[in-house]
């Protein structure tokens, strides 16, 4: 068998960097403020309809361009326009990628902060892990069903990433690696920098017991709607990396099955804790490139075995053990939070 | 001399049964002030209602000129009213000295945008530690201040609830059966520190208690509810001598 | 609208409302009985329809013996479901949270299992095979064995629920866990032997309904969870704990995606695509709206008495 060592490497660094910002993303909000948040694949999935929207109708108008529709008729011609722009023009490829980094924030922390709305309304804890799930599914059905926004279930080609113009392959898939890991470092260091601090304490009281902490005075809804607001930027601007790695925006990518990897990434990795929400994100993602192997090599030995769904068994196995044995993670949460513990010390 | 906290005929029904009926009462500025009565005659329904969990159904709740009746839990907290309950409502997952620092008010470090840049509020979080210590070697639980609050025995949650609910600097303390559970000398003792704390900062109470005898050494004043109402309302002396009170308490 | 189309959408409201109601009572038995929301319901449906499937290709041709293997088949799966996975995290004290998870992956697991299985014998899109025979004939509406055999069982099976549940002891010990979990086993009700027979039941309920869908549609391991929605609606809408609620918002469901979405295409051009989003929305509204459920109070299992 015939691998290229350099390319999964780095295919494996890219997709490991997009996962840990939706590891971080959720262990943020669930990990540390506790909203279960079953409908990661809703935010996600804004930053890649945000991109499959910029790079059909900004991209065009960034390089002087007439805009074509993408759908219909014009579907091929308008392809063929956002391929060439990406490919030939590197900075308007840029400032259309920078500008859907930013709408993407804006919208995926908007959308956050929304959704944490509907934790004030719910009877029992878990209705709420139920609202965010299925509202995720509604969102998914209306986007499939509205046809100018993706061009229904076709899905959108040609969301390129922004170092496509670069003509050596592996330096093209070097540069958006090191983009998406540096975007993980940072979204990393934010979140940790969240959680030392008096915020990260507010958050982890709310999640224990909000109505306590309202009782001591806390604007808890409002603390909660802001960490949602973060948590959901950061997983909208993990779904523009995984739109443009994928060069392919679909609604059938952003399904409950997306949210349940976001799951075990943190399960697994730690609960709580950031560092274990990378740990989770690794092992996933080589969990999946694995499976993915194994399901080729097999076929190419002539098996009709359908790895894929040992691949669900699998996932689901591991976290039924961890939520048996081991349910705060590889990395157990630190419980101390602020340096003023360092104040004390003897 | 007008109350710190004036109660005008509040009432607070749960589908048929009237939890809180007609109730009036007054707590004046400085006071240590018992509320007492046997076990569902609503007492902890109607601190509930006094702090903002739940809804008076009607009346009026005046605290420090302001009218806290409709007011959210959070807002009442910020006007300077803090309570306790009757199950340590301590964040157990926490340090001790976390659950301490969490209700100090005006935190700049708990704003997401200042968050995240530590020197923005590092200073006033190391004054709060300072509070917080000298907190904390008051009710002798400093050596503990990095353990869980689930490692410590019932007695010093009791401690540590009562030490955190000052880190607020309120005006005012409900009290929900700050001694339940614990042993007779700790309860005096507890009662030593809210006496003290009288003394020293003008700070008020009101405080639930089942441990009728220890109460009565501390406290100015004494309201006995019943089956939702208040049944009689004076100094411990008169309490003690009332037939009634007697006859509800132990069925004389 | 022309009326073979009406009678149509009629004729599929009520056969579907009375397959959800079959399914939906079990879920709605579950979240108050032993307050667990399950999400792997739905292969509790899978598994009746296939062991129906198999009944039907190897054993009988007779209905009611494949009814009643899919009942026994789905029992059985959903009691080990209790034992092996949901029993020893409750007693673990997992948070609610961590059993949803929980009932993710064990639905997962199980609906991959059948996707192998399957897949290595070649039984996708099968129907149940029952002989079809035309019972009744209009210009406007065709009636098939299967209606009168569905709706019917569907409906008997409910009378018996609910004779059970007021007329035995199980019944009434399902009741009293149902209100009041903590009072009931203080009080000597045998907790862990009424949830064993409470499992048996749902599983056997789920199972006859996934056997009827069967026959109606044809059958692949996503049956179930296509079907979940829609039966998660119908019990949210009976505020997850009302008998007769659950019934109702079955038939509230299944006449939405029905013969409203039939209407709404026809006088607004609703597409047809739109039919999946029904019980999601109908989910959020009742969550965010009237968490109570349709008859509020009234009729639970249950007597909620918070806020």
């Amino acid at each position: 068998m015939n691998i290229d060592y350099v390319a999964t490497a780095l295919a494996l660094l890219t997709v490991f960097g997009i996962s840990a910002l939706m590891a971080l993303s959720l262990n943020l909000e669930y990990g540390v403020a506790g909203v279960p948040n079953f409908g990661q694949a809703m935010f996600v999935s804004i930053g890649a309809y945000t991109a499959g929207v910029t790079y059909t109708r900004l991209l065009p108008w960034l390089g002087g361009r007439a805009g074509l529709d993408p759908c219909g008729d014009t579907l091929t011609k308008a392809l063929a326009l956002r391929t060439e722009l990406t490919t030939l023009f590197p900075t308007v490829g840029f400032l259309n990628f920078g500008l859907t980094v930013l709408i993407a924030l804006l919208l995926g922390g908007l959308a956050g902060y929304l959704a944490s709305y509907a934790a004030l309304r719910v009877w029992e804890e878990w209705y709420l892990g139920l609202i965010l799930l299925v509202g995720s599914e509604v969102v998914r059905i209306l986007a499939q069903g509205y046809p100018p926004l993706l061009c229904g279930s076709n899905g959108l080609s040609g969301i390129g990433q922004p170092f496509v113009w670069v003509h050596n392959a592996t330096w093209s898939a070097a540069l958006f690696a090191l983009l998406a890991l540096l975007l993980a470092g940072a979204a990393y260091l934010l979140c940790e920098r969240l959680v030392r601090s008096p915020y990260g304490r507010l958050l982890k009281a709310i999640r224990e017991n909000d109505r306590v902490t309202l009782g001591l005075g806390k604007p808890v809804q409002r603390r909660r709607a802001q960490v949602m607001a973060i948590g959901s930027a950061i997983a909208a601007l993990s779904g523009v990396l995984f739109a443009v790695n994928l060069g392919f925006v679909s609604t059938n990518d952003y399904t409950v099955a997306l949210t349940l990897d976001v799951w075990v990434m943190v399960v697994l990795g730690g609960v709580g804790n950031g560092r274990g929400a990378l740990l989770g994100a690794l092992i996933v993602t080589v969990l999946n490139r694995l499976t993915a192997i194994a399901a080729i090599a097999l076929n190419a030995m002539g098996s009709q075995f359908e790895f894929n769904y040992v691949r669900y068994i699998l996932f689901a196995a591991i976290l039924l053990l961890m939520l048996r044995y081991r349910r705060q993670g590889l990395l157990p949460e630190r419980a101390r939070t602020t340096i003023a513990h360092d104040e004390l010390r003897p | 001399m007008t109350d710190l906290l004036a109660l005008h005929d509040v009432r607070k029904s749960f589908e048929r049964l009237r939890a809180v009926n007609e109730v009036s009462l007054g707590v004046a500025a400085g006071q240590i002030v018992g509320l007492i009565g046997p076990n569902g005659s609503g007492k902890s329904t109607l601190f509930n209602v006094i702090a903002g969990g739940a809804r008076a159904d009607a009346g009026r709740i005046v605290f420090d000129g302001h009218d806290i009746t409709a007011q959210p839990a959070d807002e009442i907290c910020r006007l300077g009213l803090a309570r306790s309950y009757q199950d340590p409502a301590l964040f157990f997952r926490m340090t001790v000295l976390d659950n301490m620092l969490l209700p100090a008010k005006g935190q700049r470090g708990e704003q997401p945008a200042r968050a995240p840049w530590h020197g923005l509020w590092r200073r006033q979080e190391q004054a709060l530690a300072a509070q917080a210590n000298a907190q904390l070697n008051q009710v002798e639980l400093r050596g503990h201040y990095a353990r869980l609050a689930s490692d410590l025995s019932g007695g010093q949650m009791k401690l540590l609830e009562l030490g955190r609910s000052l880190m607020g600097q309120p005006k005012m303390l409900l009290l929900d059966e700050p001694t339940a559970g614990v042993a007779p000398k700790l309860a005096r003792l507890i009662f030593e520190q809210i006496a003290g704390l009288r003394a020293a900062q003008g700070l008020t109470f009101l405080i639930i208690e089942h441990r009728l005898e220890v109460l009565f050494d501390f406290v100015d004043d004494i309201y006995v509810m019943s089956a939702g109402a208040v049944i009689a309302h004076g100094p411990p002396a008169a309490i003690a001598a009332n037939a009634h009170v007697r006859e509800i308490y132990f069925g004389d | 609208m022309p009326a073979s189309v009406v009678f149509d959408s009629l004729v599929r409201s009520i056969q579907v409302g009375s397959l959800y109601a079959l399914m939906a009572l079990g879920l709605t038995l579950t979240l108050a009985v032993v307050r667990l929301p399950n999400f792997a319901h739905a292969e509790l449906i899978t598994v009746g329809g296939y062991v129906a499937l198999l009944s039907s290709l190897w054993l009988t041709h007779s209905l009611f013996v494949i009814l009643g293997l899919a009942f026994i088949g789905s029992a059985l799966v959903a009691w080990l479901m209790h034992r092996a996975v949901y029993r020893p995290l409750a007693r673990r004290n997992l948070s609610t949270y961590g059993m949803l998870l929980a009932s993710f992956s064990v639905g997962l697991i199980l609906r991959y299992i059948i996707f192998l299985l399957v897949d290595r014998y070649g039984l996708f899109d099968k129907h149940i095979a029952v002989p079809v025979e035309i019972w009744y004939r209009t210009p406007d509406v065709i009636l098939t064995n299967l209606f009168f055999w569905s709706v019917p069982t569907a409906v008997a099976l409910m009378i018996v629920l609910s004779l059970v549940l007021r007329g035995t002891s199980l019944g009434r010990q399902m009741r009293a866990l149902a209100d009041n979990g903590i009072l009931a086993r203080v009080t000597g009700i045998p907790v862990d032997q009424v949830h064993d027979l409470t499992w048996l039941v749902v599983g056997g309920l789920a199972g006859v309904g996934g056997a009827l869908w069967g026959m109606y549609t044809s059958l692949n391991p996503l049956t179930g969870w296509l079907t979940i929605l829609s039966v998660f609606a119908a019990s949210v809408l009976g505020g997850m704990t009302s008998f007769t609620g659950t019934i109702l918002g079955a038939y509230v469901v299944s006449f939405s995606e029905n013969l409203l979405m039939q209407w709404l295409n026809f006088r607004f051009g609703l597409d047809f695509t739109f039919k999946a989003a029904v019980p999601f929305v109908i989910i959020i509204l009742v969550l965010l709206l009237r968490p109570a459920g349709l008859t509020g109070f009234a009729g639970s299992l249950r007597k909620l008495s918070r806020r």
